[in-house]
């Protein structure tokens, strides 16, 4: 692993001239400023500890834990090693997967057979139950989870798309899904709704029929509308 | 009778207190099985020790690190199977680093001389490697039974060596290993003339493996009795396994994908029914629901069902249990919900043991899977049952009040509800109530994992009530230190506590002193444990380990996973170096290359050969360099030593000593080594080394080292350092005089 620095090092004299503390570097903020190799942006030093990132549920209520909203489903960019540590969500990576590291406690080898699972089970099912190609199948035959994200949100969501029957059943609860835990207007108009289909391309959703767009669709994100 | 039988008579007879020769003591003790009873029998008196020792033919090491594998053979000269365990429990879960240890290498070294007739070797969380597995197959000719379970660091390469060298070979069972999957060409190493296998599980795996060389081997092996096979047996391979081995007591199926045409059903069908005495049924990947009435007739005698795969809906699941009347255990996904489990209740009244496994675990916008009412329903149906392992997302305390009270009997009682910290659904309240009326109940309760919202009030009633329990997880749990205190204060015969992410310290971590000794290990994460807390605990305790790994970026003074075990054999010296060497090395230097791990095979690194990054070494090997090194300080003799080997001690500092390869030294430039304690020390001109060894003694600490400033090294005017070796640095807080 290669550090590189933009210090000058003092070739001369080397007594006083190299002394950390004269030269005005405390040691630890040099670890905090530089970091080279620590890249959790925002990493506020210590370890996030429980009461600070699961306070809201200690206070008893049923609120969803906002920082394990990202499932353990496999999606082409995501690695697959499912645990990183809390961490500040603002500064949360999109792609990142906010958990726990080693919670909950299940072995890494059952964890892979299931991730490998996942992926087989909709090969079954192509056979003997109406299912779509998509990769990113959720367990069992009946669910079909696609991850929604909302512009200027940190948290993506997971739906199963099997709860929906038209366009406007899934806009209006998934708007409504996300305002009401980001406090935002309902209102639909001020939202577009993008998917991303098996092609890679970003599309307005509502163009092509329901069952098309079901057997198509690989993410959605949630766009405000300009002006 | 032992090698040297004249030498132990007069050795015995010298302390003769027993009225029958040693041979009919030694008889009698080797009818002895179970290791508890075995030690106890050898505290009875010398001779009985010794006979014990004579007379034990199997081994079991529960932490690799508590004893040495020399000790062990001194002990027990006639070992002929040892189990032995090594990484904590949580390395399951990725909390602990990677390279931390337990490398099954040095055991294999000295089984090699001491146990050459060596018949069974059975590991779990320890780290293996292909070398290893060769070295294991080529010095042991007796070699029988290899179990691999949760290991690391292999290959498919090392068990085609297995698999090629073990003549005598019955068993093979590779379980949940982090293995690098090469390819399936390891089954076929088995040699067409090797017929004695009884035991083949390679679950594992995904690569293929040639079908034919397996039908041969499953058909010459007519003692086969389990066979295990991977996801990439296909439905009809299986029927052609099938075909060959009827006498099968344990199966585990390849991919249930369908893919079958009539004919081949009914003769798969066929195959099942030819299973008359299968127990054990297992893998079931991908199976779907036409073809799990192919499994129906096999399913009479079966006690034991592992559907841990199979994502089966509720309905499903009923039909099978139907076919099973002898059920004893059962392995399921929590997608057959609550009306699956309540399939269960109705239809196994034999049932003793019942995981429930989530198919979704990481994903909170999902809702399904069991809940409360699943659970409650199997606690009616199966009085019997004792052991159980439950994901679910929501429990109430009246639940398990309840279902305790249907089950009185447990003795392991895992319970996972999977959002950390989660109150009683129903009435908010914290799960104090439900674990206490679990200790409360089940008086024989062995082990017990706690989960969701709990105050120290669950504390005090296990330390009260647990009597029996011998290992004990914890997590997002408490309110105090007196929530571990509670632990240890009570739980007499506590073996194992695993604690993460609860707000315990050092008064906690201190509150157990005594009674650590009796305790084979305790793992606290993310507690609030500092290192002066463990300093302490080490200096108190010599005879305990205390390990401390630190994470990337936090504070210096934290503990953030902490390792406490007892050895008698003192600190090990294998552990990877500590993170914060990069840092201190970042201090004013550019481009300069950290080398994280020093350990290659077979052994600890040679800093000799390291350092002239080529031959071997010479006479010098590595642990007597590093064992004369640590007792401090270097004799003249060894610096001569090094000398010789072109190895030139720079310098000793306080708590390392620095060598570097002499030629690296050039005389005219400047650089210089200072070792400092608050500004002056002896400065050494060192003269623009490329690299420097650290060897680190025991009077190392971290946070004093080579951090700069306040003690240790200055580094000044090393411009062509390129590359630092670290040996053995690690964040030991054990501190000896």
């Amino acid at each position: 692993m290669e550090l590189q620095l933009g210090l000058p090092l003092p070739t001369h004299n080397f007594i006083e001239n190299f002394d950390l503390n004269n030269d005005g570097f405390d040691p630890k903020d040099d670890m905090v400023g530089l970091k080279p190799w620590n890249c959790e942006d925002g990493y506020l030093g210590n370890k996030r500890s429980f009461e600070v990132a699961f306070g809201k549920n200690i206070k008893g209520g049923s609120q969803e834990l906002p920082l394990l909203s990202w499932s353990g489903q496999p999606n082409d960019e995501d690695d697959w090693k499912g645990e990183k540590k809390i961490s500040c969500s603002i500064n949360m990576n999109d792609e990142e997967e906010n958990q726990v590291v080693g919670w909950p406690p299940i072995k890494s080898w059952r964890k892979k057979m299931l991730h490998h699972q996942h992926q087989g089970v909709h090969v079954v099912n192509r056979n003997y139950r109406m299912v779509t190609g998509n990769q990113e199948n959720g367990a069992g035959s009946n669910t079909r989870y696609v991850k929604v994200k909302m512009e200027g949100v940190a948290i993506t969501r997971k739906i199963d798309l099997r709860h929906y029957n038209s366009y406007l059943t899934l806009t209006n609860s998934l708007i409504s899904k996300f305002a009401k835990c980001e406090n935002l207007e309902k209102d639909a108009a001020h939202f577009t709704l993008t998917y991303q289909n098996r092609d890679g391309d970003w599309l307005i959703a509502g163009d092509v029929p329901w069952q098309t767009f079901t057997e198509s669709v690989q993410r959605l994100e949630i766009v405000r509308n300009a002006g | 009778m032992g090698p040297n039988p004249k030498m132990r008579k007069e050795f015995f007879d010298s302390t003769r207190s027993s009225p029958f020769p040693d041979e009919v003591l030694e008889r009698v003790l080797s009818l002895l099985k179970s290791h508890k009873d075995r030690s106890a029998v050898s505290l009875v008196c010398k001779d009985w020790y010794n006979a014990e020792s004579w007379s034990r033919a199997h081994v079991f090491i529960g932490n690799c690190y508590s004893v040495s594998p020399e000790i062990v053979a001194r002990r027990f000269p006639r070992v002929k199977s040892v189990t032995l365990k090594g990484k904590p429990r949580f390395s399951d879960f990725n909390l602990v680093p990677e390279n931390w240890g337990a490398d099954v290498h040095p055991w294999l070294v000295v089984f090699a001389a001491k146990y050459p007739f060596l018949e069974e070797l059975r590991l779990k969380r320890m780290a293996v490697s292909d070398e290893s597995l060769e070295f294991l197959a080529i010095n042991f000719p007796n070699f029988k039974v290899l179990s691999l379970l949760s290991c690391d660091g292999f290959s498919t390469d090392g068990l085609a060596a297995i698999a090629t060298h073990c003549k005598n070979l019955t068993q093979l069972d590779i379980q949940e290993n982090g293995i690098d999957d090469k390819s399936g060409s390891w089954l076929s190493c088995f040699p067409e003339n090797f017929t004695s296998l009884e035991v083949l599980n390679f679950a594992n795996l995904n690569t293929d493996v040639n079908f034919d060389a397996l039908e041969r081997l499953v058909s010459r092996c007519k003692s086969l009795k389990v066979l295990k096979a991977s996801k990439s047996i296909s439905l009809e391979h299986l029927q052609r396994l099938l075909v060959c081995a009827p006498q099968l007591i344990e199966l585990g199926t390849g991919s249930l994908m369908p893919e079958l045409t009539a004919c081949q059903y009914a003769q798969l069908e066929n195959a099942f029914s030819q299973l008359k005495n299968l127990s054990t049924l297992s893998g079931l990947w991908e199976a779907s629901a036409p073809y799990l009435p192919l499994l129906y007739p096999a399913c009479t005698n079966l006690t034991f069902l592992n559907l841990s795969y199979a994502f089966l809906q509720s309905h499903e699941l009923e039909s099978l249990l139907c076919q099973c009347p002898h059920l004893r255990r059962l392995w399921v996904l929590d997608t057959v919900g609550d009306k699956g489990l309540e399939a269960v209740g109705s239809n196994c009244p034999l049932l003793e043991e019942l995981r429930v496994f989530p198919a979704d675990p990481f994903d909170e916008e999902v809702v399904h899977g069991v809940t409360e009412a699943g659970f409650l329903a199997v606690s009616y149906g199966c009085r019997r049952l004792h052991y159980v392992l439950y994901f679910c997302r929501q429990m109430t305390n009246a639940a398990v009040a309840t279902i305790v009270q249907n089950c009185p009997d447990f003795t392991h009682f895992r319970l996972c509800i999977m959002n950390p910290g989660q109150p009683d659904y129903l009435t908010n309240e914290p799960m104090d109530e439900a674990f206490g009326a679990v200790v409360r109940t089940c008086t024989k309760l062995q082990r017990l994992s706690v989960s969701g919202l709990l105050t120290d009030l669950t504390f005090e009633y296990i330390g009260q009530y647990a009597k029996n329990l011998e290992t004990l997880s914890v997590a997002f749990a408490g309110s105090s230190d007196r929530g571990m205190q509670c632990m240890l204060e009570g739980c007499p015969k506590l073996r194992k506590l695993e604690i993460r992410d609860c707000p315990f310290g050092n008064a906690a971590l201190l509150s157990g002193l005594e009674k650590y000794e009796s305790m084979r290990s305790l793992w606290m994460s993310a507690c609030n444990v500092t290192m002066n807390g463990c300093r302490l605990l080490a200096r108190e305790m010599p005879r305990l380990n205390v390990e401390v790994m630190k994470d990337d970026g936090s504070d210096d003074s934290q503990a953030d996973k902490v390792y406490v075990y007892r050895s008698v054999v003192g600190p090990r010296r294998d552990a990877p170096p500590c993170k914060w060497m990069k840092q201190a090395a970042v201090m004013g230097h550019q481009r300069i290359k950290i080398h994280p791990t020093m350990n290659c095979h077979p052994g600890p690194m040679h800093p000799v050969k390291v350092l002239q990054k080529q031959e071997a070494p010479g006479h010098l090997t590595c642990s007597n360099l590093l064992s004369s090194i640590i007792r401090f300080p270097i004799s003249s003799s060894y610096v001569h030593e090094l000398a010789n080997n072109g190895v030139c001690l720079l310098t000793c500092l306080n708590d390392a000593y620095i060598l570097g390869m002499a030629k690296d030294l050039k005389r005219e430039s400047s650089g210089a080594i200072q070792t400092c304690e608050h500004g002056g020390g002896p400065v050494v001109p060192v003269l623009s080394p490329t690299r420097l060894l650290v060897v680190p003694t025991m009077k190392f600490k971290p946070e004093i080292g080579l951090r700069s400033g306040r003690t240790g090294l200055r580094w000044a005017g090393f411009s062509k350092l390129r590359n630092i070796f670290v040996v053995n640095a690690w964040e030991h807080c054990v501190s000896r005089t």
